[in-house]
């Protein structure tokens, strides 16, 4: 559905993204994580055709977007990152005249808008003015207005950001819901532990290069590859930590407040005897507990491994 | 052709500008501006009138009320257009709305068209409110309905061409104060720039052909607006009106027929007048600067030179 071939975007000197390739599949659920100023947001908006690349090639179903960026357009729903709304427009005429720009005619776009509304949530916002929603309902309402031409893939430059946990619960459902009506999705997120459940297949990026990408899975058994740990102490932490050195199966030690998160090369089998060694040597844990391999450790050391190289 | 009157960005602009209290504030102190104006000249020249009334005064009076509403709404028109024009580009840039309008398939064209032509709009409903008070002229008689329609025919081109260099700013500048701002200065700087090497363009043709007895254009006139509207205003109250050409030297002679006339473009002010001829030049200038508009804005620009292929197969469909 997406093919990004060889691409590179440089603003003068600057490399913003630099020889990337990748491929979202029809129907998968893409995710597009990295830090601020990887080369996220560039990446996406040559996929809508808002930026020329400086080199390389983006295929959207076939169409290249510097050749046909009408057709690519008609293919595509993009939401940006940042985004405004005009004043004095109602939502329902929001999505009437996005809806209009794209050529639908004036009866199919007002059952298309009613539709969406329903399905962001927002069928009792319809006649509200936009400027008068709070942001989590413009993000919604735009998130609607990319869906007005029913597209084929969608571009979401990290949605999530600005609504709260529960409108993000609600956000996950709503792309649920596109992508069982078989939506291709590129989302991009900070949230990862979001993007974890969610996604089919990730791709980290880094300085405009994509460090791993593949499926979610995979990702997290071959960068990780050992169980991850959480240990609540009500005290002696450092006695602690220096026990923990000394296990040969631990391989990194976080602190965070009251809390401890190791990494353990060893199987499930190999962890009551590091919970015995620590009480034995008096150390008061109050909780003890086994954690899946979560995407932002994935996250935080593949990015940390680019920047020692 | 059709889809340029559906045009989205226009009906989308429209259903906002007429919302919103800014356009009727708008259009009530252009009223009231004129409104002020006619009453004062009426208020000084009434007494005249009933002193010395006559035909020939009447007339006289008529076409003066004429000419200075004309001319005040010329520069209100002026005024407001490069403020309606000058934050239509860069203002979706700054509401960040742009992006959401150039990933439709809308043609970058289309928008810019769309935006123009809203501008358009406004100015044709400021002067068809101003009717009722135009209609005051025909009180006094000298002036004709057809007169008043080809004023604001004039009125809609200058209004195009000065809405240009204001969406030509807007495509430049980021920021809509800046842009505003360049367009304030281009145009009035423009006007001022053509009258004077106009002027000067003048004199030294006259230095140079002592003896020449027709009518000598500068082609920096064409470019402004301003001489188009005394010309016109001239030949509409035949020549006597007080306004015309005068500046020019040209006054009346330029509405007797059959006058040598030199200068560029003589040849197309013969047929279409010298307020004819302005109105095609700027508006051939227009048209070019919101194609060059156009392009600026488009985001993903490419130079079609392999799709030729494509091309052909569309004109074979045709
Ligand atoms: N118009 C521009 N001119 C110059 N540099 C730019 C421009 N736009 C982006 N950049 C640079 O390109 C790099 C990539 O930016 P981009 O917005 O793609 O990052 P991102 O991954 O989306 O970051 P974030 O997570 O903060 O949104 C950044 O270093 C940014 O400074
Ligand atoms: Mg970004």
């Amino acid at each position: 559905m997406l093919v990004v071939e060889d691409l590179v975007k440089r603003y003068d000197r600057f490399v913003a993204v630099d020889h990337l390739s990748m491929t979202v599949e029809r129907g998968h659920v893409f995710g597009f994580v990295g830090p601020n100023g990887a080369g996220k947001t560039t990446t996406m908006r040559i996929a809508a055709t808002l930026l020329a690349p400086t080199s390389g090639s983006v295929r959207v179903a076939g169409f290249d977007v510097m050749e046909e960026p009408i057709k690519v357009r008609r293919k595509i729903g993009y939401m940006p990152d940042f985004f405004g709304v005009y004043d004095n427009l109602k939502a329902m005429e929001y999505l009437d005249f996005y809806g209009a720009s794209y050529g639908i005619p004036y009866k199919e776009r007002q059952k298309t808008a009613e539709g969406l509304l329903n399905l962001v949530g927002l069928a009792n916002k319809r006649d509200n003015y936009v400027d008068s929603l709070s942001r989590g309902m413009k993000q919604r309402l735009c998130l609607a207005r990319s869906l007005m031409h029913d597209p084929e893939l969608l571009i979401l430059d990290e949605p999530a950001s600005g609504m709260d946990p529960r409108a993000r619960v609600e956000l996950k459902n709503i792309l649920k819901e596109l992508k069982n009506m078989g939506k291709t999705i590129l989302i991009s997120s900070h949230i990862l532990s979001e993007l974890s459940e969610m996604c089919d297949s990730i791709g980290i990026i880094e300085h405009g290069r994509l460090v791993v990408s593949g499926d979610v899975k995979n990702i997290m058994e071959t960068v990780s590859g050992r169980l991850t740990v959480r240990i609540k102490l009500l005290d002696d932490m450092d006695r602690a930590i220096n026990i923990l050195k000394e296990q040969p199966l631990v391989s990194d030690i976080f602190q965070e407040d009251d809390m401890l998160e190791i990494g353990y090369k060893g199987k499930d089998e190999d962890l009551w005897p590091l919970l015995k060694t620590l009480v034995a040597s008096d150390v008061p844990i109050i909780s003890f507990s086994k954690t899946d391999g979560n995407l932002e450790k994935v996250f935080m050391e593949v990015t940390q491994d680019e920047e020692m190289v | 052709m059709k889809r340029w009157f559906n045009n989205p960005v226009l009906a989308g602009e429209l259903k906002i500008r007429m919302r919103s209290w800014r356009t009727v504030l708008m259009i009530m102190g252009y009223l009231a501006i004129m409104l002020a104006i006619a009453y004062l000249f009426l208020e000084t020249s009434m007494q005249t009138l009933s002193r010395y009334g006559s035909v020939n005064i009447s007339r006289d009076l008529g076409l003066q009320l004429y000419t200075i509403l004309a001319v005040i709404q010329f520069m209100l028109i002026i005024i407001l257009i490069p403020a309606q024009t000058a934050g239509s580009i860069s203002g979706e840039r700054e509401k960040q709305t742009l992006d959401l309008l150039l990933c439709t398939p809308l043609s970058s064209l289309a928008i810019v068209l769309g935006k123009m032509l809203s501008s358009m709009s406004f100015v044709l409903l400021l002067t068809i409110a101003s009717i009722p008070l135009f209609s005051l002229v025909f009180l006094f008689g000298g002036i004709a309905p057809m007169d008043i329609i080809t004023l604001f025919v004039f009125y809609l081109i200058t209004a195009f061409a000065v809405g240009s260099i204001g969406i030509f700013c807007s495509v430049l500048f980021k920021k809509t104060v800046t842009a505003t701002v360049a367009a304030y200065i281009v145009i009035f700087a423009l006007g001022i720039i053509t009258l004077l090497l106009g002027a000067y363009m003048t004199s030294e043709f006259a230095g140079k052909n002592p003896h020449f007895s027709g009518v000598y254009i500068a082609f920096p006139f064409y470019l402004n607006p301003a001489i188009g509207l005394f010309d016109l205003l001239g030949q509409q109250s035949g020549g006597t009106g007080g306004v015309g050409l005068t500046i020019l030297g040209v006054s009346s002679a330029m509405y007797n027929a059959n006058v040598a006339m030199t200068g560029g473009l003589s040849w197309m002010a013969q047929k279409l007048g010298v307020w004819g001829t302005n109105s095609v030049v700027i508006s051939v200038i227009a048209i070019i600067l919101l194609l060059i508009s156009a392009w600026v804005v488009k985001p993903v620009r490419v130079l079609k030179t392999h799709s030729s292929k494509r091309h052909s197969a569309d004109a074979s469909v045709n």
